[in-house]
């Protein structure tokens, strides 16, 4: 008998997830503490990028931004009450998707940091290396997640990031300011989808 | 009519004199620059903006709130100016994730002024406020420590999940300058153990949401450490001060019995001794006296010279008897204790005559028995003379043998079992062909082995009687076989019976089957003791 006649719920599509799911799934771990671990996770990215952002200096950051990220298209929350309202499936499948649409940016950034100042190079290229582990790290974790919780928390939408050649400057600062944002609308999710799932225990909250 | 246009045409004027006056007392201009602009969200929820005003020129000057959100162009006014030069932005009117654009105008009737715009998301201006009714509890006992507990802000909900507060605090000694600081993640209370006892705590707590910055630090909350009480020490102190004092006559007791205990302790041990020596008497270093005082104790047979004494031997010649058959000519030599008793003597001639007897029995050779019995004639007399001498003795052999002129030993292998002296040595060799043997009697309350080892030393065996009338005689050092021991004849050679034929070992006493010839041996005297 294989193993994925057994456990159905993992694809083995991808290794390494195929084995944290079959491990998780044969020690059934229990979600909450997958969603507790998936929000300090959510959360120490968040906290990389905000510090980021800050050790540019807001030179680097005019204050007359529009941004206009490759992920507005994304429909999302605004506010507490449209937060609240929204599904935990949804939730997932959100944080899900904007986790997704940041895996090549990242790439781009961390291989465009000569563009920047000699001095912000290596603190950038250092901050986006940790960021893309997290990233990934977060990434294998949602995906065992959704597996659990349905066929909703499954669906990814797809956000290209069309860039190929080298960016400017201005362009980095872009993407940093977007970054910050799409993190932390994944970490505020995983939040409220923790808070949720611990109705039991109100000092998760 | 004159006055009605005199009035018009004063009205202009006029005006412009009043306003020149009212300009001249009043400096009136557009409203200076509303500055400073700020705004901050305590809850994440919602959020409010300040601004300070500028002059206001003179004018009553209008502050106006503008703000633009992303994605939507129509401009809007602050919802509420609830409080003089600020904005408060309701929850209906809070949005995230998305860039607000503020700006703030002063107008007054001569003109407007603006602010600098503000862009920012609402994440980026949250900063919650101090956390509330901080707490300090001192718990005492065998662990003491101190609990920190506080409230999170009113206005914040926590229960949704939309907001997660971290917590931080410090605290100092109130004389130090130093802060120490803690985090706490989501829990409102925090522990601290290692607290020094009789000090004053001072201790701020603040807090923030997700990755904002943090709030304010709280008002300063002092907390005082109680010294706690010792218990019973007095209690204690009379406990080990009794215990002491068993001690302390113990070590008196010690210290004044301390040969008593150093004898049990360290028992002495006893110095080597040899019986009969005595130390001083070495030390003095006259070695006669010593020597004579380890004698006496000793009992140390005395060894007298062997020049000072009589030898007395006495030979016995039987070639006939049968117990030597195997050859002629030889000659027992039996050996006679002597002693004081002249009974005893007269029974060892007795024997000897006995002895005689048997051999007289024998045929052959007469003369050479008439000439042995001569010589046993002879012996009795020369037992008698050295009577004396041999009282020393308990046993005297005597064994002729030719002349040699050099006295030499003929080894007397001394029966084991003996106590008797089996000494016999050659003295010396007379003219006629007799050996003289001194039979040396040597009590011996030692053991044998200082003995046989004397005895061992003066073993000779001969080895052979050449023509010339010579005995030669083997240097034997090795231990002579038991049984040869036993029963050991010498071989005796009579020069004037001398046949040609004879060759080393002939015209001798028959040595018996069981010996080899060369020995001499000592019987024990059978009935003597």
């Amino acid at each position: 008998m294989q193993l994925e006649t057994i456990l159905p719920v993992c694809s083995p599509a991808h290794k390494q997830s195929f084995v944290l799911c079959v491990v998780a799934m044969c020690r059934a771990v229990p979600i909450n503490d997958l969603i507790y671990r998936a929000s300090q996770q959510s959360d120490k990215l968040h906290a990389l990028s905000t510090m980021l952002t800050q050790e540019l200096g807001s030179e680097a950051f005019p204050i007359d931004r529009v941004l206009a990220c490759h992920t507005s298209s994304l429909q999302t929350p605004t506010d507490k009450e449209q937060a609240l309202q929204v599904s935990e499936s949804d939730l997932l499948s959100l944080a899900r998707s904007l986790l997704q649409a940041w895996s090549d940016p990242l790439e781009v950034l961390s291989s465009s940091t000569n563009v920047l100042p000699y001095s912000a190079q290596s603190t950038l290229s250092k901050t986006i290396q940790k960021m893309q582990e997290h990233s990934k790290d977060l990434k294998d974790g949602l995906d065992i997640l959704s597996s659990k919780m349905g066929p909703a928390a499954q669906t990814i939408t797809s956000l290209p990031f069309i860039q190929t050649n080298e960016i400017g400057q201005d362009k980095i600062t872009k993407l940093l300011s977007c970054f910050r944002r799409d993190s932390h609308k994944i970490d505020s999710f995983l939040k409220v989808l923790r808070c949720r799932a611990a109705n039991m225990q109100p000092q998760v909250c | 009519m004159v006055c009605a246009r005199m009035v018009k045409h004063l009205r202009l004027p006029l005006l412009l004199l009043l306003l020149a006056l009212a300009a001249e007392c009043n400096s009136m201009s557009k409203p200076g620059k509303p500055d400073k602009l700020g705004c901050r969200s305590p809850d994440k929820e919602t959020f409010f903006c300040w601004w300070t005003p500028g002059s206001d020129g003179g004018l009553p000057t209008v502050h106006r709130l503008y703000y633009k959100t992303e994605g939507r162009e129509t401009v809007r006014q602050c919802p509420d100016y609830h409080t003089a030069h600020s904005c408060f932005f309701s929850k209906t009117y809070t949005s995230i994730w998305v860039e607000y654009t503020v700006i703030v105008e002063a107008s007054n009737a001569l003109g407007n002024t603006s602010s600098d715009p503000l862009t920012f998301d609402l994440m980026d201006i949250v900063k919650p406020y101090a956390p509330e009714n901080v707490t300090l509890v001192v718990s005492i006992g065998d662990n003491p420590h101190l609990t920190i507990q506080w409230h999170t802000p009113s206005n914040i909900d926590t229960k949704s999940g939309w907001v997660t507060l971290k917590n931080q605090l410090r605290i100092k000694l109130e004389k130090s300058k130093i802060w120490k600081n803690y985090t706490s993640d989501t829990q409102t209370h925090f522990t601290i153990y290692n607290i020094e006892l009789g000090v004053v705590y001072m201790v701020e707590v603040r807090c923030a949401i997700d990755n904002s910055a943090w709030s304010e630090w709280t008002n300063t909350t002092f907390v005082k450490v109680p010294n706690f009480p010792r218990t019973d020490n007095s209690f204690w102190i009379l406990v080990f001060s009794l215990s002491l004092i068993p001690l302390l006559v113990a070590m008196i007791i010690l210290i004044l019995k301390r040969k008593t205990v150093k004898k049990y302790i360290l028992p002495p041990v006893p110095a080597p001794k040899i019986r009969g020596v005595d130390v001083q008497l070495l030390k003095s270093g006259r070695s006669e006296d010593v020597i004579n005082a380890m004698l006496l104790n000793q009992r140390f047979p005395v060894v007298m010279p062997w020049k000072d004494q009589n030898e007395d031997y006495l030979i016995v010649s039987d070639k006939e008897t049968s117990y030597l058959p195997l050859e002629k000519n030889k000659i027992f030599i039996l050996p006679v204790a002597i002693t004081l008793d002249s009974e005893v003597q007269s029974k060892e001639t007795s024997e000897v005559d006995r002895f005689l007897k048997d051999s007289e029995s024998s045929s052959e050779e007469s003369s050479e028995k008439t000439k042995s019995s001569q010589l046993l004639t002879k012996c009795p007399s020369t037992n008698v003379l050295n009577d004396e001498k041999a009282n020393q003795l308990k046993g005297v052999t005597e064994k002729i043998i030719q002349p040699f002129g050099i006295s030499g030993y003929v080894d007397i292998p001394r029966h084991e079992h003996t106590q008797e002296a089996d000494y016999s040595r050659v003295n010396e060799v007379n003219s006629d062909n007799i050996l003289i043997m001194k039979k040396e009697n040597v009590p011996h309350t030692l053991d044998t082995q200082g003995q046989e080892g004397g005895v061992l030393d003066d073993y000779s065996r001969v080895k052979e009687v050449n023509s010339d009338n010579t005995v030669f005689l083997e240097k034997h050092s090795d231990s002579v076989n038991a049984s040869i021991r036993a029963k050991g004849y010498i071989d005796w050679v009579n020069q004037k019976a001398k046949s040609p034929h004879v060759t080393g070992h002939s015209e001798m006493g028959v040595c018996p089957q069981l010996v080899g010839c060369g020995y001499v041996d000592t019987f024990p005297p059978p009935a003597v003791i």
